[in-house]
């Protein structure tokens, strides 16, 4: 009977399946972006990274000097816990055309130990095998060839370069340092889409070459590190490594701190945390809001261009909540796929047609829709369509039989 | 009172629509207000989608709006910034102290008292640890500090002034705090800053309960109020009247306390103010053409904070994404309300139709309820979203270059040209949304609707 009069009533169907095909995207949008930003600020219990910085000056700074010991954890006696794993970050940013510098023809690249590419850096670990043997032989070029570069997808394409080309970058931060490098892969697409990565060691040598040549040190040399990255097993072996990094007397002159890297993310992510409440109780509450309304105007309609029928039915013997699970079951079934349908469309054009959406936050370029949205395109076309449906259902089982038939004569 | 040219065009189009639709349907509007009264639960509901998009529209565009006027409003026409060769931003340039007398002694450089307009600054941004964070509140912060030499010059080249009751910091930059221990190396003295009222109220947030309660303003922090960085005290000595610019969020203290202190040995920027904005142009050309003493470029203070702006046009491309799908979705309830409205007076029009009037006028006569709708609900949407005008928000304004950017206190700011955005959205969703069951309504012959 409900599928019958979700025929019946094709416009109102066809409403309700087009407000909600129109608005769960981006209620999913919006929700993929939260749950992520959640997800990376929320503390983890098991194998989680800290970063090490500069304690007080951002961008950090630090001497290369640091790097080795604190690539230990700062560990110098018996007893001393190591990290699992390590990385270190340094940030170069160059330019292809030194004459007029723009977005497009500029890039940032971090530059570290080719292998932690695929050890340390978030998603990267957990590629599928494919996109993994893949980066995997990039790395290998990178390790024989330590002027290779591996770049994100959106950033080789704003370049207008391709994997084997070489590349000349003229040095924005590290003035007067320049870099030949051959391009010998790219990111998997999403989050990496306009990141860059390079070997340390070629950075070190340019370093260590500008000295010979000019006679003196770079401005940077001494505050080349940026930041350290730490893998620790749990929260106990985090803060034993993080007691033996601030007690150590080798890091004073920059003092260094060592959060964890929700905490890092956290901070940075606190000069959007308007634009994050906005997003979390304006922006979705708002686009519910106008989905249950769009609803409920569609059901209301229905139920009042249905009087007559209804009240037949009532004169068959139908209970009044019979008939208001009537409604509600028509409007739950008609949001309930639209929801489904809808979320499952995103997840795949998002993620598998586009690689992402792009909406810049922080350092986050790109977010994916995750496998949980198909849930939420269930429950949000669910739900809205119960609340929308609930005043008019409740309206239809109210319905008198003698007014209806009163107006019919 | 501005409207943008760009906005001249559509609410044209539309208006002359409307008028048209106005001037030839021959059918009352009497006829149009009782029906949506009649239906006034359906009316309401619709009324109640088309307030919901728009208010959501006012709200984000007003804080798109904010920023941009940050990144328009901070800058001088007069001033020219000057940056190390190839930083992108301030936190990444490095200018020596001795380049600094050169560059000021330009003869383009407006004198005060003698003085050349000079403002020598050390742009560092640091991370404030924050005690007993409340709940949902960070553990740090990062905090904008600008060295300066001379604050009260500084000032002036920038167009700030102080608010009533406060001063700027002393030459030497230090004050001792009077209490026990006052003097002795474990009490060092406590370093003079200036802040902007945005970074003033945020640090006013993060005080505990006790100190709340013993605050001469609770919004914010005062003057004779202290706080704590880098294991020192910190007294704030003025408050700047900073509102709407970029320099809202930041902290002034002495470059020569706060330079060594944080490892910035050098000037981040020169900010020159030339006699005039076709002087400070030619200033510029100068300093990135011919001076060749240093490693120098140069740019016009509305450049350097126009190029901040890349953030905004992010954040301008999400409303609009966001916005485009809600009108989609709000122009959907409309149409169902219409087809509706169409379907239950299909015996009204085919009399209409018999009575003489044409198709066209019934289509304008069914245009102008569904429009009616559409403006109705744009107009208490616009003033719904409206109540958000002058709320302050947090958000980074940005060259769009790796994560460097500042963290700005934005005014949200509803403008005509978003109140007319608002309301050209929800008459075009009004218009669009009916124009479909009123084709349907008026393609019905007469007698098949009266049968």
């Amino acid at each position: 009977m409900m599928l019958k009069n979700i025929r019946r009533n094709l416009i109102g169907s066809l409403v309700i399946v087009l407000g909600t095909m129109v608005l769960v995207p981006v209620v999913i949008f919006v929700w993929s972006i939260l749950a992520f930003l959640d997800a990376a600020t929320d503390e983890k219990s098991k194998n989680f990274k800290g970063i090490v910085t500069e304690r007080w000056r951002l961008p950090s700074q630090m001497p290369f000097a640091y790097a080795a010991s604190l690539s230990d954890g700062a560990a110098s006696k018996p007893g001393d816990v190591k990290p699992e794993d390590s990385m270190t970050w340094q940030f170069y940013g160059g330019t292809l055309d030194p004459e007029k510098r723009t977005r497009e023809n500029s890039l940032f690249a971090i530059a570290t130990e080719p292998r932690k590419l695929c050890t340390m850096m978030d998603e990267l670990d957990t590629l599928p095998p494919e996109e993994a043997a893949k980066l995997d032989e990039a790395i290998q070029e990178m390790e024989r060839n330590r002027q290779a570069i591996i770049m994100g997808q959106d950033r080789l394409a704003a370049v207008n370069k391709r994997v084997g080309e070489r590349i000349k970058l003229y040095g924005i931060n590290y003035r007067d340092l320049d870099l030949e490098l051959e391009i010998v892969g790219t990111f998997p697409e999403g989050r990496y889409d306009n990141t860059a990565a390079i070997n340390r060691d070629y950075l070190l040598a340019a370093l260590d070459a500008y000295e010979r040549q000019t006679g003196k040190p770079h401005p940077l040399a001494d505050k080349t590190l940026n930041l350290v990255w730490l893998r620790v097993p749990d929260s106990e072996a985090f803060a034993q490594v993080a007691g033996q990094i601030l007690a150590s007397p080798n890091y004073t002159s920059p003092a260094v701190k060592f959060e964890t890297a929700a905490s890092g993310i956290a901070s940075f992510l606190d000069a959007y945390r308007d634009l994050i409440w906005g997003m979390r109780w304006l922006l979705a509450p708002a686009l519910l809001f106008t989905l249950a309304l769009v609803i409920s105007n569609a059901i209301s309609i229905s139920v009042r261009e249905r009087q007559t029928e209804l009240a037949v039915l009532k004169v068959l013997g139908f209970r009044p909540w019979q008939i208001m699970v009537l409604v509600l079951g028509e409007a739950s079934l008609v949001g309930l796929l639209a929801g489904l349908c809808s979320a499952g469309a995103t997840f795949a054009t998002v993620n598998l047609v586009f690689g992402g959406f792009k909406f810049p936050i922080a350092f986050f370029g790109a977010f994916f829709i995750p496998a949980e949205a198909l849930a939420w395109g269930v429950g949000v076309g669910l739900l809205t369509a119960l609340l929308g449906s609930v005043m008019p259902a409740w309206t239809a089982s109210r319905i008198r039989v003698s007014e209806v038939f009163a107006k019919v004569a | 009172m501005q409207i943008s040219p760009a906005l001249w065009i559509p609410a044209a189009a539309l208006g002359a629509a409307a008028g048209l639709l106005v001037w030839q349907g021959r059918i009352p509007f009497r006829y149009n207000v009782r029906n949506l009264v009649v239906r006034w639960k359906t009316t309401l509901l619709t009324i109640l989608a088309f307030v919901a998009v728009n208010s959501l529209l006012v709200v984000m565009l007003a804080f798109v709006n904010g920023m941009y006027q940050l990144t328009d409003n901070s800058g001088n026409p007069a001033n020219v910034v000057v940056l190390s060769e190839g930083a992108t931003d301030e936190s990444f340039s490095n200018l020596q102290f001795t380049d600094a007398g050169e560059l000021e002694n330009h003869p383009q450089v407006a004198r005060r008292h003698g003085r050349p307009m000079c403002s020598r600054e050390s742009y560092l941004v640091v991370n404030q640890p924050i005690p007993d964070a409340r709940p949902g509140r960070p553990e740090r912060r990062f905090l904008q500090l600008r060295g300066l030499d001379d604050p009260g010059l500084s000032a002036a080249i920038h167009d700030l002034q102080l608010s009533d009751g406060g001063s700027w910091f002393s030459p030497a930059g230090v004050r001792q705090l009077p209490g026990p221990g006052a003097g002795s190396p474990d009490s060092p003295p406590a370093i003079e800053v200036v802040l902007g009222e945005g970074i003033a109220r945020e640090l006013g947030r993060d005080r505990s309960d006790q100190a709340l309660q013993a605050a001469r303003n609770r919004e914010r922090l005062e003057v004779g109020d202290v706080f704590v960085l880098g294991d020192r005290p910190w007294l704030v000595v003025g408050v700047l009247q900073s509102s709407g610019s970029t320099f809202d969020s930041e902290v002034w203290a002495k470059r020569a306390i706060i330079g060594p202190m944080f490892g910035k040995e050098t000037y981040t920027s020169l900010v020159l103010r030339a006699q005039d904005a076709a002087a400070a142009r030619e200033l510029k050309e100068y300093l990135n053409l011919e001076y060749k003493q240093a490693a120098v470029q140069a740019l016009l203070e509305e450049e350097y904070f126009a190029s901040l702006s890349q953030t905004n046009k992010q954040f301008l491309f999400g409303v609009i994404f966001v916005v485009f799908w809600l009108a989609v979705g709000g122009a959907c309830g409309l149409m169902n309300t219409m087809f509706a409205a169409v379907s239950q007076r299909k015996r009204d029009l085919g009399v209409l139709r018999l009575l003489g009037f044409a198709r066209w006028q019934i289509l304008a006569s069914l245009l102008i309820e569904s429009l009616l709708l559409g403006l109705v609900g744009g107009l208490l949407g616009c003033a719904l979203g409206s109540l958000c005008h002058g709320v302050k928000a947090s958000s980074i304004v940005s060259s769009g270059h790796g994560v460097a950017g500042k963290f700005v206190v934005l005014v949200m700011t509803v403008d005509v040209d978003t109140l007319l955005l608002g309301l050209l959205l929800s008459a075009a969703m009004g218009l669009l949304g009916g124009l479909l069951p009123a084709l349907v309504a008026v393609c019905r012959r007469p007698l098949e609707a009266l049968r």
